[in-house]
């Protein structure tokens, strides 16, 4: 008997929830996964970041390159039949230096194993300045926001919308504390889904967070040991 | 060599006697034991005439002469060359040292010249030292180091015949002594025949800091203890049941503080930190506002010029007080001073000491120090560092055992200075007395590390910082790197910080960016004893007006907390102990007697053979105080053993706070601490496998990694006002991002395992902690089932830094902290969780640390067209 997709997203400890009317899942590999457009999206990977401190000077492991794409390819054994697109929402690759052969080769060679997938990235900060894929990744660039249904996909968080469109973003690395009984406190990285917009953890391995300030309409998913939590809301 | 005997040599009795002094015997020894090509250390504490002592013998012996006649002015190029380097930890000192050694040089019209080189020395000066140095050359280890990162300068410098260490007491014990120790290991290299003398002041291991000074060398020690009368006294609160049991600003005790300041001439008014400073400060202040002008604050993070300004004043005695920090620990003499206020405890008895000895410097006056405490039990504190002074109890310090990352950044400083080839500079390392047990595996490490970023198998080709050349010299191939690690020469680290300036106008200081990212514009903060109105942040300087408020946030400068030592634990337990046995000797323990009353009626009163344990169940969880009296740097180590050896038994989170007396582990686990604290939970097997299991469980390595980052060059430290550039920016990411990238992806790194090291050597202190154990072992064990938090508890129950530990999974422990705040949100159990408050986010009056990791990435300041919450 096959298994369907919602029980394969629920053994991958995936959360449903709406936003702006539509069905989507919050990954634990901290991705958003939009059925209906049959669209992954995922927020600043950052890719090369460790190789742009490198050749700084900075000795920064290796590994990280391999370890967002092992988590790209966990979600996509999963939902390799589901997903069409992959979209970046910013912030693909780090920095001008971050175009390393030792990095563009371990793209290409995940590319080559995801040959028909149609990937998106939604020009960020970093883009600009790291400049756009190379053209052999065969990476489909539009400008913020792109609008895809009720959606408008975003990289920063103060785009201006359409009356009506909810945007999704990334940039800003959201995180929130958690605090319990004993004086318990604990730091971990969010899904933040406001009023008019909302805002994905950051994908990438090598890369820090904010703290979000305290809002009171807004829903929160933490994402931490390999589950992810609603809190709140 | 001898000194030449000519006639027009300098002569220090002569010249002591031209001014009608007479020299102390310690003075003359000195004289005499550097006249005959000794080292040593002299010890005395300041305003003892040791500058004398080393100065004047140090002119004799290399013969500085009278310039007769002298209608010539001494020029930089006919003076003679570097002879004696003067080495002083604090730039701020640099001034003060330099116009006490003309004062000879300029009265005796020698030959010598004498100059300053320290991080403020101008380009111009600079440039004028690199093409000649003057005869005698002030400057301070980070400065010394810099130089030895220039080929041309370590020419000059191989010429020096004596270096003298100001306040070696300071350094010992710390990574700047570390790179010190290098420094004078490569010019003892240049010149074998090198006079190095110290002045230190009183510590209970004097012959060892002599040794590490002169690496083993041998050398003299001369006590210059001069005996000067000594009076210490604890300004008493009113009424005890006023006071309060707990809490660090003292601020009940302001009217006893005005009316001591009011007594005497000048008075320095010590605070534990700048924040502390800041707040009496404005309280003095707000209390007496006549006194605008006649009081100042001083700490370290103000600008130099500010600074300059306090100082000034106090010498020539126009202050009537100064609010003060450690940054006035040091130094010239302020002889104005009459009296020291310590607010809040000093921690260590050599401390105290050391701050008693800055007032009443004239001549047949006496050094007052008078404590002030800010809770109860530091009334105990008080009496027990009197007591402690009396009897001699001093306490040791330790220098640092082979920091590899103070190593790693000597090699690239001689890299980048003459190149160095691998053997020859070990040996010279290893001459350093914290490095004499370097091992090759360690030595082939740092090397490996400084060429390819790591050990063979894990090599970063990218990263190149030292190469050697086809000589097999090894040098640094790139001058961008080349003009960063000078830029970043030094081991002492502090957050990014931020110059706070006036809008079109004079720089007040500097304060952590952290602090400064918390402010919007027009919110107003405390700052150099003003209260301040952010205007705007550009680039790394907050520009400020005046501000109208009169209440605002006040900066927290972060930095270890002291210790308290074991000398002080010590005596503070005897007291203890003589309460317990209804002794109450001396004002300070009578006044607080009726509190010891309480402890004694609700729990117990510790001492030397009983172990106090206190077990509390509150509406936040199960408590267990414990009161081994080992400071808390050992009490951290001991929360954190105890926490992971039951939370083998039980997975459990747990908050730990801790102060010198004792802990606190708290959980809402269900624990029964009385079933729990058997002799196994105690004991010292598996010690250091247990701690290191329980530094993994907790956030203290990450945190001392973020200083090992730093001083090896793996997170580059911008410089406030500098702008940085653009380069410099994209390089700070926090540590604890390399720290979980390290972990993640090459755990063998052994700055990894440094950072772990030194958790345990500095920050748990595990030779004191093996040492606690033990004596706990030997203690009666007195559980108390306590009905609510005793005068020993309460200051732990509300410490509000705490430590957490937690030997759950981390998705259990989410999904714990999920449910917990469901149920407070829908209105069930768990009272002591405000729902509104903890639900999400933090609380208004936490403080928000905020890890970042771009520097680039703004903050939100609306969500799609929605301004933040």
């Amino acid at each position: 008997m096959p298994v369907t997709l919602e029980t394969r997203l629920l053994n991958a400890h995936a959360i449903s929830t709406h936003i702006a009317g539509e069905a989507v899942w919050l990954l634990p590999q901290k991705a958003l996964f939009w059925p209906a457009q049959r669209m992954l999206l995922v927020a600043d990977v950052h890719f090369g970041k460790a190789a742009a401190y490198r050749a700084l000077g900075q000795p920064v492991p290796h590994g990280t390159t391999q370890a967002n794409l092992a988590r790209l390819d966990e979600m996509l054994a999963v939902l390799a039949e589901d997903v069409d697109t992959l979209v970046f929402l910013g912030d693909f690759l780090h920095a001008k230096s971050s175009r390393h052969p030792e990095v563009l080769g371990a793209l290409e060679t995940w590319r080559a194993r995801w040959p028909a997938l149609r990937l998106v990235l939604v020009r960020g900060n970093h883009d600009v300045r790291a400049g756009d894929p190379p053209q052999n990744l065969r990476v489909t660039v539009v400008s913020e926001p792109w609008i895809v249904g009720p959606l408008g996909l975003c990289h920063e968080p103060d785009v201006a919308l359409p009356g009506g469109i909810y945007g999704l973003c990334g940039h800003v690395h959201p995180a929130v504390t958690l605090r319990g009984g004993a004086r318990e406190r604990m730091r971990l990285a969010c899904f933040w889904m406001g009023e008019h917009g909302g805002i994905l953890p950051a994908f990438g391995e090598f890369t820090g967070s904010w703290t979000m300030p305290a809002h009171a309409r807004a829903r929160v998913w933490v994402v931490g040991g390999g589950r992810v939590f609603a809190v709140g809301g | 060599m001898n000194a030449p005997a000519s006639t027009s040599a300098f002569d220090p009795a002569a010249w002591f006697a031209s001014r009608g002094w007479t020299p102390f015997p310690f003075q003359q020894a000195t004289w005499q034991s550097i006249i005959a090509g000794d080292s040593g250390l002299l010890h005395a504490s300041t305003g003892s005439g040791k500058t004398w002592a080393i100065w004047l013998a140090a002119l004799a012996r290399f013969g500085a002469k009278k310039i007769e006649p002298s209608p010539l002015k001494r020029t930089r190029m006919s003076a003679p060359k570097l002879t004696v380097i003067w080495i002083t930890p604090m730039r701020a000192l640099a001034a003060d040292t330099a116009k006490a050694l003309a004062e000879p040089i300029e009265s005796a019209q020698l030959d010598w010249t004498l100059s300053l080189r320290t991080g403020d020395t101008s380009s111009s000066e600079r440039a004028a030292q690199e093409r000649r140095l003057p005869t005698a050359l002030i400057t301070t280890p980070e400065s010394l180091t810099l130089m030895l990162s220039k080929a041309t300068q370590q020419d000059a410098l191989a010429g020096a015949r004596m270096v003298v260490v100001d306040e070696w007491h300071e350094l010992i014990g710390n990574k700047r002594g570390v790179q010190l120790q290098l420094a004078l290991a490569r010019l003892r290299k240049l010149n074998p025949a090198l006079q190095i003398w110290g002045l230190s002041a009183t510590l209970g291991n004097i012959d060892l800091a002599r040794d590490v000074l002169l690496a083993g060398a041998p050398g003299r020690v001369v006590q210059g203890d001069i005996g000067k009368p000594l009076l210490i006294d604890t300004l008493l609160p009113p009424r005890l049941e006023r006071f309060p049991w707990a809490g660090h600003l003292g601020i009940a005790m302001l009217p006893q503080v005005i009316d001591a300041i009011e007594d005497a001439g000048t008075t320095l008014v010590f605070l534990n930190t700048r924040s502390q400073a800041e707040l009496w400060y404005q309280a003095l202040l707000n209390a007496r506002p006549d006194w605008a002008g006649l009081i100042a604050v001083h700490h370290g993070s103000l600008d130099r010029e500010v600074r300059d300004w306090v100082e000034a004043s106090l010498k020539a005695g126009t202050l009537k007080a100064v609010v003060c920090t450690s940054s006035l620990d040091l130094g010239v003499d302020f002889v104005p001073v009459e009296r020291v206020l310590q607010i809040g405890s000093p921690k260590g008895v050599a401390r105290a000491l050391q701050r008693a000895g800055r007032s009443g410097h004239q001549p047949g006056r006496t050094s007052r120090l008078t404590m002030v405490p800010t809770h109860s039990m530091e009334l105990v504190e008080a009496a027990a560092a009197r007591h402690a002074i009396a009897t001699g109890h001093l306490e040791t310090r330790l220098p640092p055992n082979k920091p590899l990352d103070v190593l790693v950044q000597h090699l690239v400083t001689i890299a980048l200075g003459t190149g160095f080839t691998p053997p020859e500079l070990l040996a010279e390392v290893r001459t350093a007395w914290s490095y004499q047990a370097l091992t090759a595996e360690e030595w082939e490490w740092a090397l490996g590390f400084v060429r390819q970023g790591g050990s063979a198998l894990t090599a970063y080709p990218e990263y190149r910082r030292v190469e050697p050349d086809e000589a097999g010299i090894w040098r640094v191939p790139d001058a961008a790197l080349a003009r960063r690690h000078r830029s970043n020469i030094g081991t002492i680290v502090s957050d990014a910080s931020m110059v706070v300036q006036y809008m079109g106008g004079a720089r007040l200081g500097t304060v952590e960016e952290g602090f400064i990212a918390r402010l919007a514009p027009g919110d107003a903060f405390l700052f150099g004893g003003r209260m301040l109105e952010l205007i705007r942040v550009h680039e790394m300087t907050a520009l400020v007006r005046l501000a109208k408020k009169s209440k605002g946030a006040v900066p927290r400068w972060q930095g270890g907390r002291m210790s308290f030592s074991t000398e002080l634990a010590d005596a503070m337990v005897e007291q203890l102990e003589l309460a317990a046995a209804g002794e109450f000797a001396g004002p300070e323990m009578q006044a607080v007697a009726p509190l010891l009353q309480v402890q004694q009626d609700w729990s117990a009163i510790p001492t030397r053979n009983t172990l106090l344990a206190e077990v509390w169940h509150s509406r936040e969880g199960n408590h267990l105080f414990l009161y081994p009296f080992a400071g808390r740097h050992v009490h951290l180590g001991l929360a954190s053993l105890l926490g992971w050896r039951v939370g083998q038994h039980q997975p459990a989170t747990f908050s730990i706070a801790v102060n010198d007396y004792g802990f606190e582990l708290l959980t809402s686990a269900d624990v029964d601490w009385p079933a729990l604290l058997t002799p196994e939970l105690l004991s010292d097997e598996h010690l250091l496998e247990d701690v290191l299991h329980s530094l993994n469980a907790g956030e203290l390595a990450q945190r001392r990694f973020r200083e090992i980052a730093r001083i090896s060059g793996l997170v580059f430290q911008g410089h406030p006002g500098s702008g940085g550039g653009k380069s410099a920016r994209q390089l700070q990411a926090s540590s604890s991002l390399f720290y979980e990238v390290f972990r993640k992806h090459d755990p063998s790194n052994l700055l990894l395992t440094q950072a772990q090291t030194e958790v345990l050597r500095q920050e748990l202190e595990t030779t004191r902690l093996q040492d606690s154990l033990q004596r706990m072992q030997g203690q009666a064990l007195n559980i108390q089932r306590v009905q609510r938090p005793t005068p020993l508890g309460f200051p732990l129950l509300i410490e509000r830094f705490r430590e957490s530990m937690s030997s759950e999974k981390l998705a259990d422990r989410i999904a714990r902290l999920v449910a917990t705040l469901e149920r407070a949100a829908s209105g069930e159990a768990d009272p002591s969780i405000d729902a509104h408050a903890a639900v999400m986010f933090m609380a208004p009056d936490m403080p928000k640390k905020q890890a970042r990791s771009g520097g680039r990435r703004a903050r939100p300041k609306r969500v799609f067209g929605h301004t933040r919450g």
